[in-house]
């Protein structure tokens, strides 16, 4: 599939870019079943019994992780895409509902949602190499930050449902999906970063946490606007 | 620096006997231009329209006049193909997949095997009259809507299907093409519907749902790979059509 994205199928292009971007396809072994389990973690992470390391199973002499379907604590590009896409088409309804609908608008909040979604991978890698680690593949941060935008889905239908339910549904969602990121960041930073320094390491995770409400704000509030 | 060449004259022959009346004429010819003489499309395949009649030899008139050869060599107007076919468009392949489609409930995947982009073309031309009578000028955004929504199907499919998905992307388009047939319909219909009542939102679901499930029928019977993840592929076109209903809807 590498081979049929990037056209010529040099070995050089290919190990170098694998290097960087470690084999999307890995992320794309999914399947319903997990698919739902995967979306009951993220939307409710209290209601998680299990753990949350991931299964590491050695493959020709390394450790590497179990695909998602045999693990639901690993990343997958899936559940984000799909997310981005529910942000964006629910976007454009609530837009439509207040009367305000136009293609520029929609093409607008699908370059804020990336914006977004950019943001939110470029706090993660900030985080891990302060703490001297930026060993995580670059595609596992990308779906960490992805799945955020399930949270801000629930934070849009609250947009799109008559009354003050958005008021409830966003700081609710927000927590969630704060709750799922700490976790799940303090899973790999145990696993990454060799010093273990604990302040440091709980600071920047309660920062990551609160990160995620001036996000929501941003991104929920559907509008035209840069900011707002 | 001007190229001197000589414009031969026209001459349909009667009769498919070419080296009758011509003889004299292509002595005549050949004289003034023989510097600049054009390579003679003796069976060659290349595609060259010269006005020589029976140029070299009496045999590049029989294939020609069979109706079936490359283009060249005889300029005999009946013998050419016909332009829809020279273009590649079969209206009567186009109308068996479009028909193909009107069934919700069942799929027909053989006529979609071999993609074609004429259909689609003509689909998204009529999508687009319809906005316009609705007043809406759209025909950039809608094209490149669909250019990016089947960018985005492509990719998600092959990477669901791993090792042994083989769907390309003329492929995707064409059938993610085929598909806004339902689309097309409801903005036709919704010309009709009053614009804010949740009447329009309701007829709109429906023909989405209609889209989905033909879309993913065609997917999965068209490449391999994509039968254990049908929900999956299935949420991704529901995305896709829910964007162009917005379209039509608001």
């Amino acid at each position: 599939m590498e081979g049929k994205i990037l056209g010529s199928s040099s070995e050089y292009v290919q190990s170098n870019i694998s290097r960087y971007f470690s084999d999307p396809q890995y992320y794309f072994q999914v399947n319903d079943h997990y698919v739902r389990n995967k979306l009951k973690v993220v939307l409710f992470p209290f209601l998680h019994r299990g753990h949350w390391m991931r299964i590491t199973e050695p493959v020709g002499g390394r450790l590497s992780y179990k695909p998602p379907i045999y693990d639901i604590n690993a990343p997958d590009l899936y559940i984000p895409f799909m997310a981005f896409g529910t942000y964006v088409v629910l976007a454009g309804l609530s837009l439509g509902l207040n009367g305000k609908f136009s293609p520029e608008a929609l093409n607008w909040l699908f370059v804020k949602g990336l914006l977004g979604w950019f943001m939110q991978v470029a706090l993660l890698k900030m985080i891990f190499l302060s703490l001297g680690s930026g060993e995580a593949p670059l595609l596992d941060i990308v779906a960490y930050a992805g799945y955020t935008f399930t949270g801000v889905c629930f934070a849009v239908l609250g947009k799109i449902l008559p009354g003050y339910s958005y008021y409830i549904l966003m700081p609710c969602s927000c927590l969630c999906m704060g709750i799922f990121l700490v976790k799940t960041m303090k899973r790999v930073l145990f696993a990454e970063v060799r010093s273990f320094d604990a302040s440091r390491h709980y600071y920047l995770l309660l920062l990551i946490g609160l990160v995620q409400f001036p996000f929501f704000a941003w991104l929920g509030n559907v509008s035209v606007n840069w900011f707002l | 620096m001007t190229k001197e060449f000589g414009v031969p004259p026209v001459v349909f022959p009667s009769g498919g006997n070419p080296t009758v009346a011509v003889g004299g004429n292509t002595q005549q010819r050949r004289v003034p231009t023989a510097p600049f003489q054009p390579p003679r499309p003796s069976n060659s395949g290349i595609p060259f329209m010269s006005f020589e009649v029976g140029s070299a030899a009496a045999t590049t008139s029989g294939p020609i006049g069979g109706g079936t050869g490359p283009i060249g060599g005889v300029a005999n107007f009946d013998d050419e193909e016909p332009l829809l076919d020279e273009l590649g468009i079969h209206p009567d392949q186009i109308w068996k997949k479009t028909k193909s489609i009107l069934n919700p409930f069942r799929a027909n995947p053989t006529f979609h095997k071999d993609s074609d982009l004429s259909g689609p073309i003509f689909l998204y031309l009529s999508f687009c009259l319809f906005q316009l009578l609705a007043g809406k000028i759209q025909f950039g955004v809608i094209l490149g809507w669909i250019v990016v929504s089947s960018i985005f199907l492509y990719v998600v499919f092959n990477m669901l299907a791993g090792r042994h998905g083989n769907l390309d992307l003329h492929t995707c388009t064409s059938v993610i093409g085929y598909c806004l047939l339902p689309v097309v319909i409801l903005s036709a219909i919704s010309l009709f519907v009053p614009q804010n009542g949740a009447l329009r939102s309701g007829i709109a679901g429906v023909f989405v749902i209609w889209a989905t499930r033909a879309c993913t029928n065609l997917m999965v019977a068209v490449a391999d790979g994509g039968e254990e993840h049908r929900g999956l592929i299935a949420y991704a076109c529901f995305l896709i059509y829910t964007l162009f209903s917005l379209l039509v809807v608001f």
